[in-house]
């Protein structure tokens, strides 16, 4: 056994598209052999490509051979619409030529002896062999095969390079490459109902921890943009506590009152309730409080940041000047495209960027609405909240519920309520041919509240809550004090009339 | 043109390495373990031997010894290569110089240097 002493450093290439470095625990190993694989248009070429560039502007020399029909110029020309091209490294730093001939002509082993030429003249760092599977084409026997990659990962070594292997093979038939190279780097275009989600899946990666399972990625002017599954990339959370027992207002002296001094630091508060219950409004009061020194954030899906601005200013809060000050910022995104990481890695990193201590997660549906899989969302959110707490955000989530009215609250998202630390719910109650907001904290993390029904006014000066409201009030099924008294009253006359049905009898 | 003997069972290793001294303008002889190797010596004196440490039927430091317990051949360079750190070495298998593997060719070339094998003129 090796001393521990005697461990020597892995040396890792980083590679230029973001997200992959977290994926691959920093990049990929110096001196290993990885195939990356998917169909025709996954994005394989671009992948390497990115990573070649990236790898030459960091000084590293790239060597892009390929063995399939795609000639340099079409490729170079595809790949100059793509902001990580950069035409002054081309030839000197990265090399493309074509070996299709040469293994034609000299087969496997004219095809080494050209690559290791090549490599050590051009003292390339970094070797791409795009369509390996001409390779495996000409090899006579799966042994020739073998023995190929096996002498490809000897002069990777001998060189001083890493190598990327391009292939169309998937997964579904494992080939003699796949047991010998260090890694398979997986790309698919997945099909699921009336959407596509491009996917990458690491499903070997020797000498190094990597995130298992699919992760999402995206093919734009910029390239490649991997969003690492967020509950795979935040699997093992810390323990630590920046908020440690403060207290967090929440813009409503009425509300914080009821809190007994506000929202506990760096907690989850689910809103309840139908729409126009005042849950916005809870949390635009609660974003007010917003200051440089503490930043809020306000992430939604269905409002616009100028309507969020001008139902702000309905309230006497001036969004505007905030933003302008670096208070606050109002992030939209209108749930027409499905990818929930892309939305909780935005959510991070604007966070993260400003150091926001609160935010208002509008509208929880419109994670749902990206969830491919929605059975994630549960583990999504823990591990979102988890982080959150971590930065030493407090951060109120709405959530919108189908029915106005309503003797059962149906939550649309099961476990939210116990994921989350406080609770609170919004009805809708009808008094005198008036509909009135009701409010009520259910839940509230380690502490004491009031746990009273109060109606809910919204005035142009803001919202408060009301007093209690009267004993007999049962607001949470949305009926009235008045209705209730009547419900009452024939209970009482129904008694008196079985009274005197007993009496005759006897 | 000088020789040198690479001594390994790692078949795509050795070949790899005959294949690289050889553009470097060596003459490279091969063989598959310490046995082999001995004989090798025996045929053809090597300028250089190349030899790995964990091998079947006869190890590396077997074949030093068996080349050190020889006059004629004690003054042969012995350049071990291993993947094991040279704690995990025997104490009395003394080389002239040790290559950590996996190594690349300017440290094997940087080696030879040092060890007065320049390089035949090209």
């Amino acid at each position: 056994m090796i001393a521990k002493s005697t461990q020597r450093p892995r040396e890792r290439l980083t590679t230029g598209v973001p997200g992959l470095d977290a994926v691959l625990d920093g990049g990929f190993l110096r001196f290993g052999v990885y195939i990356v694989q998917g169909k025709p248009g996954a994005g394989k070429t671009i992948l390497a490509n990115q990573f070649c560039f990236h790898h030459a502007a960091n000084g590293g020399r790239v060597l892009y051979v390929t063995l399939l029909a795609e000639t340099h110029e079409r490729m170079l020309f595809n790949l100059e619409q793509l902001a990580f091209f950069d035409s002054s490294l081309v030839a000197d730093q990265v090399s493309y030529l074509s070996a299709f001939s040469n293994l034609e002509e000299e087969g496997l082993k004219g095809l080494i002896e050209l690559l290791r030429r090549e490599a050590r003249s051009r003292k390339i760092t970094l070797l791409v062999i795009d369509g390996i599977i001409a390779v495996e084409e000409t090899a006579q026997t799966k042994s020739d095969f073998k023995k190929f990659i096996h002498e490809l990962q000897i002069h990777a070594t001998l060189v001083g390079c890493t190598i990327l292997l391009l292939t169309t093979a998937s997964t579904d038939s494992v080939g003699p490459e796949h047991t010998m190279v260090d890694g398979v780097v997986e790309v698919v275009d997945r099909r699921i109902a009336r959407f596509s989600e491009r996917e990458l899946e690491v499903t070997k990666f020797r000498g190094s921890a990597y995130l298992r399972g699919g992760h999402a990625f995206r093919i734009t002017r910029e390239g490649i943009d991997v969003y690492p599954r967020i509950e795979s990339l935040l699997q093992d959370p810390s323990p630590e506590d920046p908020c440690q027992a403060a207290r967090v207002s929440t813009g409503m002296p009425s509300l914080d009152a009821a809190l007994h001094g506000g929202l506990p630091c760096g907690t989850g508060t689910v809103m309840f309730g139908p729409t126009g219950s005042g849950k916005t409004t809870v949390g635009l009061h609660f974003l007010n409080d917003s200051r440089p020194s503490g930043p809020g954030l306000h992430f939604g899906f269905y409002e616009t940041p100028a309507r969020i601005v001008r139902k702000a200013k309905a309230l006497g809060f001036d969004f505007e000047a905030k933003q302008k000050e670096r208070a606050l910022e109002l992030l939209w995104h209108p749930p027409t495209e499905r990818m929930l990481d892309a939305l909780g890695h935005r959510l991070l990193s604007a966070v993260r960027e400003r150091g926001v201590k609160r935010v208002l997660l509008d509208g929880i549906d419109g994670l749902l609405k990206a969830a491919v899989y929605p059975d994630r969302l549960t583990h999504f959110l823990t591990a979102v909240t988890n982080e959150l707490r971590l930065q030493g955000a407090t951060t109120m989530y709405s959530v919108e519920l189908p029915d106005l009215f309503s003797t059962q609250v149906a939550l649309p998202m099961q476990g939210i309520s116990s994921l989350l630390e406080n609770v609170f719910l919004f009805r809708f109650v009808e008094q005198n041919s008036e509909l009135r907001r009701l409010f009520t904290i259910v839940k509230l993390r380690d502490s004491n509240y009031d746990g009273t029904l109060r109606e809910l006014r919204i005035t142009s000066h803001g919202a408060e809550l009301a007093e209690p409201l009267g004993s007999e009030t049962s607001g949470t099924t949305g009926k009235s004090a008045r209705s209730l008294g009547k419900v009452g009253a024939t209970k009482a006359a129904s008694r008196k009339r079985r009274l005197k049905l007993r009496a005759r009898k006897a | 043109m000088k020789t040198v003997l690479v001594v390994d069972d790692e078949v795509g290793l050795a070949d790899a390495l005959g294949d690289v001294l050889r553009d470097e303008k060596f003459d490279v002889r091969i063989a598959r373990n310490g046995m082999d190797g001995l004989k090798r010596v025996h045929e053809q004196r090597p300028d250089l031997i190349l030899l790995d440490y964990m091998m079947p039927i006869m190890d590396g430091c077997e074949m030093l010894k068996a080349l050190r317990a020889d006059a004629s051949y004690r003054d042969i360079p012995v350049l071990l290569m291993s993947a094991v750190a040279t704690s995990n070495i025997p104490a009395d298998c003394t080389v002239t110089a040790f290559l950590r593997k996996p190594f690349d060719i300017d440290t094997l070339m940087a080696e030879l240097e040092r060890l007065g094998m320049t390089r035949s003129p090209k």
